[in-house]
């Protein structure tokens, strides 16, 4: 795979094509190549892009696109054949007027919103995009591309009051436009669900309906829009841990692992076996303590919240769990550039709060099956809805649960394993249907699944302790250089809810990042609601939408 | 058939025996107390050296440095916990030992006794220094420089001792 890719690359114009880790790496000479090679990356098998990604290089003038495509092969395992993503990287003039590039959208269905946050972020134009419109960012940013190397967050916000004054002006100009084009005769509307919606959280769908009939939905995101991505670059490696947790307070632990692995890898250090299992531990605590908001939200947005009421309790334990180890229950900050922040004087007391967590859930379990899991009216409503196929999830690359609800074989866990995983005894767990109840088994399987990985982790790491190879009260953390040198590392990490990518830039001397892309997934379940609702009838917009576990922190980061 | 609903009816039952979850005062004790939960700040002016590292290193400005008529610590932090996140890492970055700024095993004394704080002021962790101490400290601080001074006096008129023992020498 690895030899054919290199060799369809090869017949363009490159400057270098190179091996990186799972990714064959190129960088194109002319922008013109793109569209064509792309075409047959895809036939290729190359078919989901994971995200675009501009850095802007204002020293020399140029703005560097990165695209990021990724090889799911959903049917088979990575251990069959291995999964080779392609990484390509175009330059682009800096000024307004040039920076364009094709739009690959029409190709892979995938990029759509990554090149709208590209354009928005960046003024990247994309030409033959079918609807590039301003996204995420509200209206007192248009045009000005905050994530720009010039532009200026202080001076921005001086006008305060006009910015707030452009964004409600928005609103309105929007309404009477509805008014005008869907007026007051006919059964044809606009409803707005969210973003005050009790299911919805800061996400604003809006649902263009027939009677009960959706015809069109349009998510409007970006009503949690923190800008981390520009925030880390005012922060130093460590305290930019504390902007990278904030993704999403459900599973906290792990974008902080995908981070940290980024930097380590510019500053050419490996951490301790110790610190490895830690963050297994600790990834996959994260990971349960999301799924049970997930599990509970889904009967959550369909109005019944007594599940979502048991699941928090179970978390509680989970996060008693956060809280033991580092201090803190939901922003934990436990891990950070060169292993895990804090030592473990007395690992076995931890042990053993893990497995009070661990007899909670087995012991509710059995109760969750019978009342909610075979749960008639659930069944009934869930059963066959919003069936996603093995084409939709490489063609719109959905991740994590809402694609190995479906049998796809996708985990990066396995795929390309991080932290400890790789000595750990791991397999895809997956469901057939892909439909909406599928998305909510999965979770369900993947917690036994987390819970069986932690368990490893635990043994290995007494083992560890009684060989005397691991020291708990110091091997946590090496030493980190105060300073990197320029470079640049992708990583990837599975998430509680999919496929989390970082790409970090960095410059020589440096002692802040660069540049930090983060791909999240719920970007493209949220692009998937576009193709999933219509024709569906408004009742099934929570239950759908809840199947989705989509994440607003995430979602608009 | 009727086996299942005795099962059902026994596992509905098994709730009465469950210990209840709200028996707790939260205001008064935590439901869950970990050996280091970050909470507010404790400062102990006296380790500080005013180094203004965890000034440096706050990721959202909650430390706001108290400035001292000492020459060491220069200053000290004061903590605005209206806008600190917890995060831990004024701590971990603080040079001294034991350390002079701490919040790992803070209480979670946060919430006021009656349930509403009437000013921000509540929110700062302030550090109350004695007059006595900074006297003393200013004090000590002048004997140090005193000594050093005449330190300084004594190895000057040595080495002019020296120059012209030299100098009676080569004569
Ligand atoms: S805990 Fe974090 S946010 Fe709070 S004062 Fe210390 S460094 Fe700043
Ligand atoms: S509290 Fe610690 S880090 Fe802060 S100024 Fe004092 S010695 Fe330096």
């Amino acid at each position: 795979m690895r030899e054919k890719l290199k060799e369809i690359i090869g017949r363009y114009d490159v400057e270098y094509i190179e091996d990186y880790r799972s990714w064959v790496k190129a960088k194109l000479k002319n922008k013109e190549d793109l569209l064509p090679l792309i075409k047959e990356l895809k036939k290729a098998g190359v078919k989901s892009c994971s995200t675009v990604s501009p850095t802007d290089f204002i020293d020399e003038n140029r703005i560097e696109v990165n695209y990021f495509l990724e090889n799911l092969n959903p049917t088979k395992s990575s251990k069959e054949e291995e999964k080779v993503n392609v990484w390509l990287k175009v330059d682009l003039d800096r000024d307004l007027q040039n920076c364009e590039i094709d739009s690959i959208t029409p190709i892979m269905p995938s990029a759509n919103y990554h090149e709208l946050e590209a354009y928005s972020t960046f003024g990247v134009k994309f030409r033959g995009h079918p609807n590039l419109r301003y996204f995420l960012i509200s209206r007192d940013y248009y045009g000005k591309f905050p994530f720009r190397k010039d532009f200026d967050f202080k001076e921005h916000e001086k006008n305060l009051i006009e910015n707030i004054n452009a964004i409600t002006d928005e609103f309105l100009e929007e309404f009477e436009e509805h008014e005008k084009t869907i007026g007051h005769e006919g059964s044809r509307t606009v409803l707005h669900w969210g973003p005050t919606h009790p299911a919805s959280g800061p996400i604003r769908l809006k649902v263009f309906t027939n009677g009960e009939i959706i015809e069109k939905v349009e998510p409007d995101i970006g009503y949690v829009w923190r800008a981390l991505e520009n925030l880390v670059e005012r922060k130093d490696f460590i305290g930019a841990i504390v902007a990278v947790e904030r993704i999403c307070f459900m599973d906290n632990p792990n974008p902080m692992i995908c981070y940290s692995e980024a930097v380590e890898e510019i500053a050419g250090k490996e951490i301790t076996p110790f610190a490895k299992y830690m963050r297994v531990i600790l990834g996959e605590t994260g990971r349960i303590a999301s799924h049970l908001i997930s599990m509970g939200s889904f009967f959550g947005t369909m109005g019944l919240q007594t599940f979502l009421m048991w699941c928090l309790d179970v978390r509680e334990y989970f996060l008693d769990v956060l809280e033991d180890y580092s201090g803190a229950r939901i922003a934990t900050s436990c891990i950070e550039p060169g292993g895990v922040r804090y030592p473990l004087p007395d690992p076995e007391a931890w042990f053993n709060e893990i497995d009070k967590a661990i007899k909670k859930w087995e012991k509710v379990k059995p109760d969750i099956e019978d009342i909610f899991l075979k749960n008639p009216l659930m069944t009934k409503r869930a059963k066959n809805t919003g069936v996603f196929t093995l084409e939709d999830v490489e063609e719109y690359f959905l991740a994590g649960p809402v694609a190995r609800a479906s049998g796809a074989k996708i985990d990066v866990r396995i795929d390309e394993p991080y932290a400890g995983y790789a000595d750990l005894e791991m397999d895809y767990v997956t469901c057939e249907n892909g439909d909406a109840r599928d998305r909510l088994y999965i979770i369900v399987k993947e917690v036994d699944q987390s819970i069986g990985l932690i368990k490893q982790a635990i043994e290995k790491i007494r083992e560890g302790i009684e060989k005397g190879e691991m020291n708990p009260s110091k091997d946590h953390l090496i030493k980190m250089p105060k300073k990197l040198p320029a470079g640049e590392s992708v990583r990837r990490i599975e998430w509680a809810r999919g496929e989390i990518l970082m790409h970090l830039v960095t410059q020589d001397k440096a002692t802040s990042p660069y540049r930090l892309k983060i791909k999240t997934p719920s970007v493209n379940h949220t692009m998937m609601l576009e193709n999933l609702l219509p024709g569906h009838t408004l009742s099934d917009i929570p239950l759908l939408y809840g199947s989705m576990h989509i994440c607003q922190g995430d979602l608009d980061r | 058939m009727i086996f299942e609903i005795g099962e059902k009816i026994i596992r509905v039952m098994k709730a009465f025996t469950e210990p209840r979850i709200a028996i707790k005062d939260i205001v008064k004790e935590p439901a869950h107390k970990s050996p280091i939960f970050r909470g507010r700040h404790e400062i102990h002016y006296e380790f500080c050296i005013g180094c203004d590292a965890c000034n440096k290193i706050c990721p959202v400005d909650a430390i706001k440095m108290k400035p001292l008529p000492l020459k060491k610590p220069r200053m000290v932090p004061e903590v605005n916990l209206a806008v600190c996140i917890f995060c831990g890492l004024c701590e971990d970055v603080c040079p001294t030992k034991p350390k002079a700024i701490k919040l790992s095993g803070g209480d979670i004394e946060i919430i006021a006794p009656d349930g509403t704080h009437k000013t921000l002021e509540d929110f700062w962790v302030r550090v109350d220094i004695p007059e006595e101490w900074i006297e003393q400290k200013k004090r000590e601080e002048e004997e140090k420089a005193r000594k050093k001074r005449e330190m300084m006096e004594k190895k000057k008129r040595e080495a002019e001792l020296k120059k012209q023992e030299a100098k009676g020498e080569e004569k």
